[in-house]
């Protein structure tokens, strides 16, 4: 039992969430092991994003087990999930418009000279570093984020996780609202999370995204894991019927 | 292909020289429409850098608060009962310094509670202010009856009197009021705090995104509460030095500025929705502030002509900062 545990980056066990009334999550079984990347797929409501902020801290389970590297954890908020080394990739949630490429690489863990004073020496030329690490390249650390495409703006909070070494990235929705050679460009900052052997959690809408780059997938419906597949087991009409059927059943 | 930003175009696409550049033309008109050049006399400039410092040096506070996202509107209304609290230790004839530490204190605790209250209620500060504004006013029109009292602390005779006074409403060079001269430090401090300093950051971060900063583990909540209380501590640096200035208390002090300290920020470059804005413009804008009052004055402009000029500056930099911000995006892209 130890031993398969150590396969598991993450193992999160029974998890039960109640929004007053509503009951969110149904006992609900989900891992990633080390290096791999997993495709949530499911309908709206289905709780993918419920299950994933419980990982990242925003939210808590009323029961439940959430094991790391083999070790029971309490994560409580954000700041504990970033503890352990896994970093959220949300849609508009991830970066502030306003503030600089290097200002938001950098956000919450600025290099310090004396007195707290920001070092934006280092902070600039590490944040090119990072950005170029994945392949993209931008003009200065100096422009706000907000005047970067939508590509971009994924990128470079991909850089981020990339630099403070985070071991389970989790992308909701990446390739929302994105053309589509911004998704080619993407996705391909996400080979590179899987060549650094980062795990991975995708959520999606989109089966075709989820099956270029996942490796398993875990379709959800109504609070409760529906299916458990291995691309290998699977394709993207396969998927679809799924989901589709899932949707029905847990009706 | 990339369009170099001259120093130049850099210049004039920052956000401080919009209102440097009204600034200038305001002046402009003040010293040369003013009767006899009143305005640039200087016995005129000495009481527009004390009077108008004071204001302006909460004002900075206001715009920080903005930058993190939040509102206070009870600035007036701590700073009258941060100026009663003096007027009762006054008259226990404590120490000029003590009763400063003291009311600065004070001025941090009521900023405090603004905080608390926004942050642990999920309430707009708009709202909690607005509860704070009024009943920190009414407090202090209950407990001093609404009078104005004689708070003269030069008639300590001591020494440590004189040096308070010196501190506060003292004239560096014969010339250079003190209001003045705290004014220009607490900008620059704060400015280092805002740009330079990590709480400046994520005082940034907190207003423009504020999951994405919680998400980055940053504590909003105390944040918020810190900016809170700065404003309240600036409340009580000025409570002392208007006592120093004036010296009475007077329960009508303050009324007004919370309006006017956000026009200052606004008319700074401060964005109403946080996460934009700079120390260097809301120090101008609350120049350009406190210039305008004292400037209609020195014209014999009836003073209800004040807040008609106020607007059309605000709108004014409004539409230009919006201006500038299109043409920013365009030259970055």
């Amino acid at each position: 039992m130890e031993r398969e545990n150590n396969d598991f980056l993450v193992r999160m066990v029974n998890i039960h969430k109640w929004f007053g009334r509503v009951y969110a999550l149904r006992g609900v079984d989900f891992e990633v092991r080390r290096g791999e990347t997993v495709g949530l797929i499911g309908d709206n409501g289905a709780g993918k994003s419920t299950l994933i902020k419980i990982l990242s801290g925003y939210h808590h389970a009323d029961q439940g087990e959430i094991y790391f590297e083999g070790q029971r954890v309490s994560i409580r908020s954000p700041r504990d999930a970033r503890g352990l080394g896994i970093e959220t990739v949300y849609q508009e949630q991830a970066l502030a418009p306003n503030l600089s490429i290097s200002r938001n690489i950098f956000m919450g863990r600025e290099p310090l000279r004396r007195l707290g004073l920001i070092d934006k020496k280092v902070m600039d030329e590490e944040s090119m570093q990072a950005l170029a690490n994945l392949g993209l390249k931008l003009r200065s650390p100096d422009v706000p984020v907000v005047t970067l495409s939508g590509g971009e703006r994924q990128g470079v909070a991909i850089a981020r996780a990339l630099h403070f070494k985070a071991k389970l990235v989790i992308l909701d929705e990446p390739t929302v609202a994105l053309s589509v050679k911004e998704v080619e460009e993407v996705l391909e900052f996400i080979r590179q999370l899987q060549r650094e052997k980062v795990s991975v959690i995708f959520i999606t809408h989109n089966l075709y995204h989820a099956f270029d780059i996942a490796e398993r997938f875990v379709v959800m419906a109504r609070g409760k894991k529906m299916a458990d597949v291995k691309k290998e087991d699977t394709s993207p009409q396969g998927l679809s019927d799924l989901v589709l059927k899932s949707a029905f059943v847990a009706e | 292909m990339e369009k170099k930003l001259t120093l130049g175009r850099r210049f004039l696409l920052s956000r401080a020289t919009s209102v440097l550049v009204v600034l200038v033309l305001i002046l402009l008109l003040f010293s040369l429409f003013s009767p006899e050049h009143r305005f640039v006399d200087p016995d005129n400039l000495k009481v527009l850098l004390s009077l108008g410092a004071e204001f302006s040096i909460i004002a900075l506070g206001v715009g920080m608060l903005m930058i993190c996202g939040e509102f206070d509107l009870s600035i007036g209304s701590i700073l009258v009962f941060c100026s009663f609290v003096f007027l009762k230790l006054f008259e226990l004839e404590v120490n000029p310094f003590i009763i400063a530490v003291v009311t600065v204190f004070v001025g941090g605790a009521l900023g405090l509670v603004n905080g608390l209250i926004t942050v642990r209620g999920q309430i707009p500060s708009f709202v909690t202010t607005l509860g704070t504004m009024m009943f920190w006013r009414g407090l202090t029109l209950l407990l001093s009856g609404g009078e104005q009292t004689a708070c003269d602390v030069s008639a300590l005779g001591t020494k440590a009197a004189s040096r308070f006074l010196a501190l506060f409403t003292g004239r560096a060079g014969g010339f250079l009021p003190a209001q003045f001269l705290w004014f220009t430090l607490f900008a620059i401090l704060l400015g280092i705090l805002l740009h330079y300093h990590r709480f400046g950051n994520w005082v940034y971060a907190t207003g423009d995104n504020r999951d994405a900063a919680r998400a980055m583990g940053i504590n909003t909540d105390w944040v918020k509460t810190a900016c809170f209380i700065i404003v309240g501590v600036l409340c009580g640096v000025v409570a002392c030095a208007q006592i120093g200035r004036l010296a009475c208390f007077t329960s009508r002090t303050g009324e007004g500025w919370e309006l006017k300290a956000v026009a200052a920020s606004v008319v700074g470059g401060t964005s109403l929705r946080g996460g934009i804005g700079s120390m260097m413009g809301i120090f101008l804008g609350a120049i350009v502030i406190s210039v305008i009052e004292n400037g209609l004055v020195v014209l014999r402009i009836p003073y209800f002509w004040t807040y008609v000029f106020f607007g059309l500056v605000v709108l004014f930099s409004v539409l230009s900062s919006m201006y500038i911000e299109k043409k920013q995006m365009e030259a970055h892209r």
